[in-house]
Order: structure tokens, then C-alpha cells, then sequence
């Protein structure tokens, strides 16, 4: 375990001692034994962890106790099978579906040795997209979502703002299907990661609509591989951080076949001593040609100690494909301010306004958006 | 009692003098018009007036009713009936011209211990100052003056001026940019608004304007003074020999 520090060791060293759970034993955690027991955990400043102190969400592994709600709450339409990993039925739901690669998701090895709920939800082809499953909680810190769209169905799915150490959301669109994905984040003082992991089939569609306040830790790690010809996805992120919180955004969206679309929205707004983070990263695979991709972050420093890190990523290796990417960080628009206040419009009032819209250029979702307080 | 009160104004902007011991009184009913060369302070005198972060008062008094306000914030001058329709009215991407102006509304009848008028109340209103504006009505829905024209920006804060009923509207340079016929537009909007209870200045270079919205008195201001003041006989004047010929 080259580069080890004491903390992602001992969190190795203890994992692999205790061993899995005997939750839902027919999850098969040999891989996340072997990725640990193989390449260690993540070191702290390794280049993964740049902006975020993975030992202090190693801290949160050690710790005996963590909140952590006591029992399942989802809510789903009729048609969609949702089972628990206790029911051993859940296997038969889904074969491997390999989404994403645990050597380059080390933290889901740790979710699978500790997890204690697991959903398997699949959505059956005639469901439409204006049927809703909505997960609000997991009695587990370690949790793991199974979705899978089948070929032609449409489904929302959504997330309820809830603690946990570790959550993992594995979908697979599959032919012509769609995902409708919101995720809602609330302020919490908690250190939370996450990984959310999406195939898109060939004509499937995958959009996320993610709004996030800050967390004392909290890492979004996402990965969208467009498995398939013609395949889309829309991903639009907003956040909110004040403080001292700290979020970290580490998306990743893989074209590895011809004809992909993708479109990557993220605005930002840091305040006080918060840390923001988004790395933006679109991979091109040989081949996939007349991939069409586009990645804008746009970040508001509210405040001169807050910090935010803007960086997207291109790797292309195709010859033929449209591929743009545009980030900036500026201050509040003091004259937009003033325009607001010379309306009569209180100074609160006229940069929550501003904010507001702002955070609108990604997400649309003003609703939500007051009740957790984005709005000032 | 004026409505609007200026004594002996006098305003640094980075440490450079740009208003000199500026003076007007302006009385309720009335229009007048404040006509300069350029970097006179024109602009200068209008931002003041609204409490524009970024000047720096150093001496003088503004007074609304005899009330000082030289020290008030925008919104509180906004309270007391002052409105400034900006020369360059700022783009806000995300929000839009009617939750703005609601949010403005709003603000306005809470000060006034009114109700906020109701959705469909305040649309209907919303659409009717429009369309005597001769703007469209998806114009309220679209983010406030993003992708505006210069023109429509201009009606945009006529816009405001109609739905806000400001006991003192400051128009800078309301005119520059406009066509003929977008100008008449503006100037009927003015007119449309000018009444006894309320006031006018106009802040422009060209006394074009004031073909439409005749003033009653006319302020030629140079060098961060008023240096000169008389009726709309002064304004065809300065359009006739220029500003140079006041330095004479």
C-alpha cells in the first residue's frame, strides 16, 4: 500500500479484519475485499482528493456511531418493483451491472464491505415519466440503489435530502429509456460521499438535476457512460455553500460509442469560508465519433474568504465530434444589486433575487430550491 | 415645499470633484429638464440622486419633502417615491422582468402598509403598462433586459416608472439609443405618466425629447453646477449654438 497514511490505512487494516457484513449476502463484496486488499484506499492529497480531506470522512468510518435514519422510507408507483437486498429476490432483478470500475471508486468498496441498505428498483417498460419513485431514507449509513430503466419505460427518480456516510446510485438506462434523476442535498453537518454510476443504452436518456448545499464534507463522485449509439444525457447541477462547508463535485461523462450527446450545466454560488469544488470531465473514447458535448460552470464568490475550484477536463480521442467547455468565477454583479435596491427591494432581498437567478441558469426547480433554503 | 431639494450638492468620485455646489428645486406638477455637455456630471447628478454605491457625497444636502435623504439607501429612497430609470439598465440572466418587477411592487405596498396586489391583479397591470409601451407580452416573461434591445431597455424602465407611480422620476439619458418612434412611444409614456402629484427630470443631452415632454423649466449644468436655468426657450437655445456658448 504504497503512499498510506495512517488514517487510510487504518480504516484498510479495519475492514479488512471485520470483513462483510451478513447483510444481503448475496451482494457480492469479493471485489471490494480484493480492491482494498490490492491498491489500499485513497491517500490523503492523493490527486483524486486534491480539494476534499478524505481523512476526515475516514474519521467518520471509524466512529462507532453516525446518523443514520432507522428505517426505509421510498414511495413508488404500482409497476415498479422495488425490493430490499434482504429479499434475496433482489438478485434476480439484475444481472452484473458493472457501471462503473471499483479500482477508480475505491469508497465503494468500503460502502459494500459496511453496507447495511440496499434498494433494487426496476422500472418495466411502460412506465412513464411522469411516475415518480422517491427515496427519503435508508436506515443504513452505507446504502447502495439499484435502478434499472427498461427498454422503453420512463421513470423520475428522486432523492430526498437524508444523512448517510456512503450512498451509491448504480442505474442502467436501457434502450430508449429515460431517467429522470433529482437529487436534493441539504445543509447538514455531516461527511458524506457519494457515488452515482449511469449506463445509457443506445436512444436512452439520462438526466440529473442535482441541487446541493454544503455539507461539512460532502463529495458527489458521478460517472455517465454513454454505452450506446445515440445515447444523451443532461446533467445540471446547482449549489449553495456558506460557512464552513464543503462540497466537491467530480463528474465524469464517458462517450465510448459513436453519436453521444451530452450536456453538462453547473452553477455555483460560495460564500463565507466555504470550499467548492467541480471537476468536469468529458472522455471521448476512439470510435465515438460525432459525439457532441458541452460543459459550462459558472461560480459567484460571495465573499472574498470562500473558495471555489472550476476545472474541466477533455480527453478526446476521436477525430470528428463537437466538443466545448466554458468555466468562470466572478463576483456578485454589485450593479444588478443596486438596480434591485433602486426598486425599492430590500439588500437581502435583491441578492437572493440575484442569486436565485443565477442558480435558475441550471436548475429550475425554485420549489425545492426555498425549502431547502437556497433562497434567501 | 419642494418635492425635490438639492442644496449645494457636492460629489468626488475617486477622489476627483465631479459635482461642484450643484442646486435645483424642483416642485411637485413640475418637468424639468437637466441638459449638458458630455462629463458635465450629468450622470453623476442622477446616480447620486438614486444612492449609487461609489460616490462619495462631500457636502450639500439632498432633501424629498423636507426630508433629508442624502444618506438613505436605494431602497429606502425608492420608499419615498424617488425613481431613477437607469442610462444603462443592468442585464439579470435567470430572473424574470415580472418576478422582478413584482418583487418591486411588493416591496412598495409593504412599505405603504398596502396588500401586495394579487397575482392575476398585478399581470394585468403588468400587461396593460406594456402594451401602451408597445411591448410584447412575452417581453415579462424573459429574464430582466437580457438580450433586450437598447430600445427596449429604455421602455423597460419606462415600464417600471408606470408600474412603481414614483412621486419623483430621474430619467437619464432615457432618449440615447432610441428611434423616432420608440422615443414617441417613451414620450407618451411620460406624458402618460406626469401629473400634479408628481415630478420629472429628465437628465439628457439632446433637447430632442423635449419636443415630446415639454419642460417647465430647463437646467444647463456645466462644470458640476447648475450654471444656468430658464424655460424651454433654453433648451432650443443650446440646440441652436451648442454649450459652448454659455462659456462665453
Amino acid at each position: 500500500m504504497a503512499g498510506s497514511t495512517p488514517d487510510e490505512a487504518a480504516v484498510a487494516r479495519r475492514l479488512l479484519q471485520t470483513g462483510p457484513n451478513d447483510y444481503a449476502p448475496w451482494f457480492d463484496r469479493n471485489a471490494c475485499t480484493a480492491v482494498i486488499a490490492d491498491q489500499g484506499l485513497p491517500a490523503i492529497r492523493s490527486e483524486a482528493w486534491k480539494y476534499t480531506n478524505v481523512g476526515r470522512w475516514y474519521e467518520t468510518v471509524l466512529e462507532a456511531t453516525r446518523p443514520v435514519h432507522r428505517e426505509t422510507v421510498v414511495e413508488s408507483p404500482e409497476e415498479v418493483d422495488v425490493r430490499d437486498f434482504s429479499d434475496t429476490r433482489a438478485a434476480d432483478l439484475f444481472g452484473p451491472q458493472a457501471t462503473f470500475d471499483l479500482t477508480r471508486y475505491p469508497l465503494a468498496a468500503v460502502n459494500g464491505l459496511l453496507l447495511g441498505a440496499g434498494l433494487a428498483i426496476r422500472v418495466p417498460a411502460g412506465c412513464q415519466a411522469s411516475q415518480t419513485v422517491r427515496i427519503s431514507h435508508l436506515p443504513s449509513a452505507y446504502q447502495h440503489c439499484l435502478v434499472s430503466v427498461e427498454a422503453g419505460a420512463a421513470v423520475e427518480l428522486v432523492e430526498e435530502p437524508s444523512p448517510y456516510t456512503h450512498r451509491i446510485v448504480e442505474a442502467v438506462v436501457h434502450e430508449g429509456a429515460v431517467l429522470r434523476h433529482r437529487r436534493r442535498q441539504a445543509g447538514a453537518s455531516t461527511r458524506e460521499c457519494s457515488l452515482v454510476a449511469v449506463n445509457v443504452a443506445t436512444g436512452g436518456r439520462y438526466e440529473l438535476s442535482q441541487l446541493s448545499l454544503g455539507a461539512d464534507l460532502r463529495r458527489n463522485d458521478i460517472l455517465v457512460t454513454l454505452a450506446g449509439d445515440g445515447a444523451e444525457t443532461a446533467l445540471q447541477s446547482a449549489w449553495r455553500v456558506d460557512g464552513r462547508a464543503h462540497l466537491d463535485n467530480q463528474v465524469a461523462v464517458e462517450h465510448t460509442l459513436p453519436g453521444g450527446t451530452s450536456r453538462q450545466t453547473y452553477r455555483g454560488v460560495a460564500a463565507g469560508r466555504a470550499r467548492a469544488v467541480l471537476n468536469g470531465r468529458i472522455h471521448i473514447a476512439p470510435g465515438a465519433q460525432h459525439s457532441d458535448a458541452t460543459l459550462s460552470t459558472k461560480n459567484l464568490l460571495a465573499d472574498a474568504t470562500a473558495e471555489v475550484y472550476a476545472k474541466p477536463e477533455l480527453t478526446i480521442f476521436a477525430n470528428d465530434v463537437k466538443c466545448s467547455h466554458g468555466a468562470t468565477v466572478g463576483a456578485m454583479d454589485e450593479d444588478a444589486v443596486h438596480y434591485f435596491r433602486s426598486r425599492g427591494i430590500d439588500e437581502d432581498r435583491a441578492r437572493g433575487l440575484f442569486v436565485r437567478g443565477f442558480l435558475r441558469e441550471a436548475i429550475d426547480d425554485l420549489a425545492v430550491a426555498e425549502t431547502l433554503g437556497v433562497v434567501v | 415645499m419642494s418635492l425635490l431639494r438639492v442644496d449645494e450638492l457636492r460629489v468626488d468620485v475617486d477622489d476627483k470633484t465631479i459635482l461642484n455646489g450643484l442646486s435645483l428645486a424642483v416642485d411637485a406638477g413640475e418637468v424639468h429638464a437637466v441638459m449638458g455637455p458630455n462629463g458635465s456630471g450629468k450622470s453623476t447628478f442622477a446616480n447620486v440622486l438614486a444612492g449609487r454605491p461609489g460616490y462619495d457625497v462631500t457636502g450639500g444636502t439632498i432633501a424629498m419633502d423636507g426630508a433629508d435623504i442624502t444618506e438613505l439607501a436605494p431602497e429606502e429612497r425608492s420608499h419615498r417615491g424617488l425613481f431613477l430609470a437607469f442610462q444603462y439598465p443592468v442585464e439579470i440572466p435567470g430572473v424574470s422582468n415580472m418576478e422582478f418587477l413584482k418583487a418591486a411592487v411588493d416591496a412598495q405596498a409593504r412599505i405603504r402598509g398596502e396588500d401586495e396586489p394579487s397575482a392575476p391583479e398585478f399581470i394585468g397591470r403588468a400587461r396593460d403598462a406594456a402594451s401602451r409601451l408597445d411591448l410584447d407580452v412575452d417581453f415579462l416573461k424573459r429574464g430582466v433586459n437580457d438580450g433586450f434591445s437598447g430600445g427596449e431597455k429604455k421602455r423597460n424602465e419606462i415600464l417600471q416608472m408606470l408600474l412603481l407611480e414614483p412621486r419623483l422620476a430621474v430619467l437619464d439619458e432615457t432618449d440615447s439609443g432610441l428611434d423616432i418612434d420608440a422615443l414617441q412611444v417613451v414620450a407618451a409614456g411620460i406624458n402618460a405618466f406626469r401629473d400634479e402629484g408628481n415630478a420629472v427630470v429628465l437628465v439628457t443631452h439632446y433637447q430632442r425629447l423635449l419636443n415630446y415632454v415639454v419642460p417647465d423649466r430647463v437646467h444647463v449644468l456645466t462644470g458640476g453646477r447648475i450654471v444656468r436655468s430658464g424655460d424651454r426657450s433654453l433648451a432650443l437655445e443650446l440646440e441652436e449654438k451648442g454649450y459652448g456658448w454659455l462659456d462665453a
